[in-house]
């Protein structure tokens, strides 16, 4: 598998078939006398910030710590993950995990309170 | 039988949804100031959109994915965020400018001004995403988005010269103004070569649940669909050309409009022409909102679909609903819908390569098209467009400042 062209940016989506969002970030562990090894996935803003530029993923991770939101990203164990043709499985619950997080709150907060939705 | 329907429908949905404010004010304009000199670039303009659109049709029935789907997974995010923010703010520029046609519409029909309609339209278009389904506004709006064809039986009705109709389509050097012919010129193809046109087509594919074997069917709707389209922006052009440019109207303000098809069918060509220009505007302004959203949810992985709840995808529902506030901003602060028409499609013209170039790599690429890729010939239409549109990027700014007035 190449990392990059196999498993960044693509689709994931939860056990039920429920969009959680994409690998935003790939993490590769470093060990003494071991070939790097890929401990997790990530997904969030700040990952996808620093990837464009890293003071703009500092800004706004300091942005998002003063406003009480935490910046850092959810995290997947590579070890839950299924890496399909253009598709990452991962065996979670999506509305339980922090991917969902604006999701729910602007479920419950905005959009849950119009008439009809 | 059901295959014929289909075609039958795809074709007429996308002919009723093919006009909008850009394609009408720009033909109009080049009718009126280049009599039918201008038809060749709705002709070019026609050829493109027919191929981009038949595939990315064809890549969302095969791969099952949209185009942001697999921008963002083959050029990666950077990219994407680039094209995004082009993209969004040209298309808001767009539906910013066709909520304004459809507020002119409204004031044509009653006396108030346009800044007035503003807040009503976007609630009525608001409304219409939160409680329909894709099929609604799809295949709903586009046929009542089918009066747009008086132009057509307008322009026929006029008798226009068939053989300088026949002669504008093939290109030629103006011989007066310039500037201003080429930046008409570039609008129109700005206004035909819409991205928001193929990107909606690739999601409403999905939307449709189209499968592999839609291919056949896709082409002939992208291909009967678009062709009929560009026929009534030829339509409008040579009513232009035969009522507005004797007269001595240059389309420099909508209410100039009727015009078109007053001296056709007296007081109703006044009412058609109202219709016309509302029901287009409303139907590309649902589009262009729902093409932003796509585009959004799509390229950052969120669930998306106009058949679900707004509760089942707050995130898809809050985008779509912030788009419409912004791009009714303009028009309820009085901007000139008409100005904001030919900025955009220039901005339109401007920006085509960021979303053309794609289609280059995705419809070559086996794990999405498979059998279904590109062969030497549509590639080298894709090319061609991708020279077109980079010529385009360059010129249209300088053809702005010297032409655009």
């Amino acid at each position: 598998m190449e990392l990059i062209r196999d498993c960044l940016d693509k689709q994931v989506d939860d056990q039920a078939k429920r969009r959680m969002g994409r690998v935003d970030g790939i993490i590769l562990v470093l060990e003494p006398d071991q070939p790097p090894r890929v401990a997790y996935i990530e997904l969030g803003v700040t990952t996808l910030m620093n990837r464009l530029s890293s003071r703009v993923g500092r800004t706004l991770a300091r942005w998002m710590r003063n406003r009480n939101i935490s910046p850092d990203p959810y995290r997947i164990p590579w070890g839950k993950l299924k890496i399909g043709l253009n598709q990452v499985i991962a065996e979670v619950e999506a509305e339980k995990t922090p991917a969902l997080k604006w999701e729910l709150w602007l479920r419950k907060k905005v959009i849950g309170r119009i008439p009809g939705a | 039988m059901k295959k014929l329907l289909e075609i039958a429908l795809g074709i007429v949905t996308s002919v009723g949804g093919f006009l909008e404010i850009g394609s009408i004010a720009t033909a109009a304009q080049a009718g009126a100031e280049f009599s039918l000199q201008l038809i060749w670039a709705i002709v070019l303009g026609g050829i493109c959109i027919i191929f981009l659109v038949e595939q990315s049709g064809r890549f969302a029935a095969v791969s099952g994915r949209t185009l942001p789907d697999a921008i963002r997974e083959r050029f990666g995010f950077n990219y994407f965020a680039f094209m995004y923010l082009i993209l969004g703010l040209v298309s808001l520029m767009v539906l910013a400018a066709e909520i304004g046609g459809v507020c002119v519409a409204l004031e044509l029909a009653t006396g108030v001004g346009f800044q007035w309609w503003a807040l009503p339209v976007a609630l009525v278009i608001w409304l219409v995403i939160w409680k329909g389904t894709f099929g609604v506004i799809e295949k709903g709006v586009s046929v009542l988005g089918l009066i747009t064809l008086c132009f057509v039986v307008g322009a026929y009705i006029v008798h226009p010269p068939w053989n300088q109709v026949l002669h504008g389509a093939v290109p030629t050097l103006p011989q007066h103004n310039a500037a201003r012919y080429w930046f008409i010129a570039v609008s129109i193809l700005g206004a035909s070569i819409s991205p928001y046109l193929f990107f909606f087509y690739s999601a409403g594919a999905i939307e449709d649940e189209w499968k592999e074997t839609h291919v056949g069917i896709n082409r002939v709707i992208a291909t009967g669909g678009m062709s009929f389209g560009s026929l009534i922006s030829i339509a409008v052009l040579i009513l232009a050309a035969m009522l507005l440019l004797p007269r001595g109207l240059k389309v420099q303000h909508y209410s100039e409009l009727p015009m078109l098809l007053i001296p056709v069918f007296g007081t109703k060509g006044f009412w058609l022409l109202v219709a016309s220009l509302g029901i287009a505007c409303l139907g590309a302004s649902m589009e262009i909102t729902l093409q932003i959203a796509y585009l959004t949810a799509q390229g950052f992985g969120w669930n998306w679909s106009e058949n679900q709840r707004p509760l089942a995808e707050a995130r898809f529902s809050f985008v779509y609903t912030v788009t419409i506030i912004l791009g009714m901003l303009p028009s309820l602060f009085g901007l000139d819908p008409l100005t904001m028409t030919v900025f955009s499609m220039a901005a339109t013209a401007a920006t085509l390569p960021v979303s053309i170039v794609p289609f280059l790599f995705l419809m070559n690429d086996y794990s999405y098209v498979r059998k279904y890729r590109n062969g030497w010939f549509s590639n080298a239409v894709v090319l061609s467009i991708i020279s077109l549109a980079f010529v385009l990027a360059v010129v249209t700014i300088p053809l702005q400042i010297f032409g655009g007035g």
